[in-house]
């Protein structure tokens, strides 16, 4: 197996066969990253090599500042390589790898802002934090929706119902019970998913 | 910007890290079996030095993973019949039959390593595992025995060893004819 592995690089040009190559290389990774969680140090290389320039794209796209971006893809390659052990094999690795990621460059992102802020320097490019919240923002919101897509169709009218704070066919404890319940299923179907609360 | 070859290496080091970590806890109840055979045990130094040597092997199975990681759990399991029956035996001290009177805790040794021995070959034949795997298991399963024989002195480890040699033959056996090409 070792080998086998041609991640295909920033700058390539997507072929006819590209989809079916992407699945096939996502196939290898899960199967490194699950060699990797039984103790396979042999995988560890192979998948740093696969995972370190997606990460770095996507902290890029997610940071749009490269020193920024550098940072938050050596902290998710330490988280990813740090959780290696407890990757679910039942999923896809290279979802779950940068779900870490895009949760690392959240947190410098939030922690650039509260720097920001405290330097009162935003004045030098108002627009370009908003465009990053908005990022993240969107980033985030796709994944509460992905997560929200695997609960049960009474589960999501009760989270939307009380999201938009409509009336409800039910309403006091048990309203309150069920909202609980499906928040609660909620949660667990983000962490399974991202392995993040 | 680090180097790749440098984040590679910090990445590494969280992951062995993280391991560890796993590790130690996933075995840390096993520290209850030590505390427990420490405090019934006549020579509770010696059963907590095996017992300390027990929890560094598993630590270390289970931190490496792969086969070994495997091993672990059966060892211990499989271990558990000599200490017992040792602890138990302890406290009998002998059995008289007619005018003759026996100290069982050597045999209770040997007994219950041949029931670990006949325990480990199973799990070693079933899982058609390699030598790494047996001697793991081989590892974990005397040291969790000699938690108990070592209250008994050098005679009841080396009853529980060739107890468990013993035990062992019959699966070595079958391991050996199954292993043969046709």
């Amino acid at each position: 197996m070792n080998g086998a592995v041609a991640w295909q690089t920033p700058g390539s040009v997507a072929s006819p066969g590209s989809a079916e190559m992407d699945t096939n290389q996502d196939t290898t990774l899960d199967a490194l990253v699950a060699r990797l969680a039984d103790g396979d140090r042999s995988a560890f290389t192979l998948v740093f090599k696969i995972l370190w320039s997606p990460t770095l794209r996507l902290c890029m796209s997610m940071l749009k500042h490269e020193a920024d971006a550098a940072d938050a893809a050596q902290q998710a390659m330490e988280k990813i390589f740090a959780r290696a052990s407890d990757y679910d094999r039942a999923r896809p690795a290279m979802p779950w790898a940068l779900a870490i990621a895009a949760w690392e460059c959240r947190t410098i992102a939030r922690k650039r802002h509260r720097r920001r802020e405290a330097s009162k320097d935003t004045a030098a490019d108002p627009s370009f934090d908003g465009a990053e919240d908005e990022l993240v923002q969107r980033d985030l919101t796709r994944a509460a929706l992905e997560a929200l897509g695997q609960l049960s169709e009474s589960d999501r009218e009760t989270l939307v119902a009380t999201f938009w704070d409509e009336a409800a066919s039910v309403s006091g404890a048990t309203l309150r019970k069920r909202r609980e319940r499906a928040l609660d299923r909620l949660r667990g179907a983000f962490r399974r998913l991202y392995g993040l609360d | 910007m680090d180097s790749t070859d440098r984040i590679e290496r910090r990445a590494r080091v969280r992951y062995e890290a993280t391991r560890v970590r796993r590790a130690l806890i996933g075995f840390a109840p096993v520290l209850l079996v030590v505390a427990i055979a420490g405090l019934v045990a006549k020579r509770p130094s010696a059963t907590v030095a095996f017992g300390i040597a027990m929890f560094s092997v598993g630590v270390v199975l289970l931190w490496y993973g792969r086969d070994l990681k495997r091993a672990v759990l059966p060892g211990v399991a499989a271990g558990l019949v000599p200490l017992v029956l040792v602890l138990c035996a302890n406290h009998v001290r002998h059995v008289c039959m007619g005018d003759n009177c026996m100290t069982v805790c050597i045999p209770a040794c040997t007994v219950g390593g041949i029931v670990a021995g006949l325990a480990v070959a199973s799990v070693g034949v079933r899982h058609r595992s390699g030598p790494s795997f047996w001697f793991a298991v081989s590892a974990v399963a005397l040291l969790t025995g000699a938690m108990g024989c070592a209250s008994v002195g050098y005679a009841g480890i080396a009853g529980l060893a060739l107890g468990f040699g013993a035990g062992m033959v019959p699966g070595l056996v079958r391991k050996f004819l199954a292993d043969r090409p046709a």
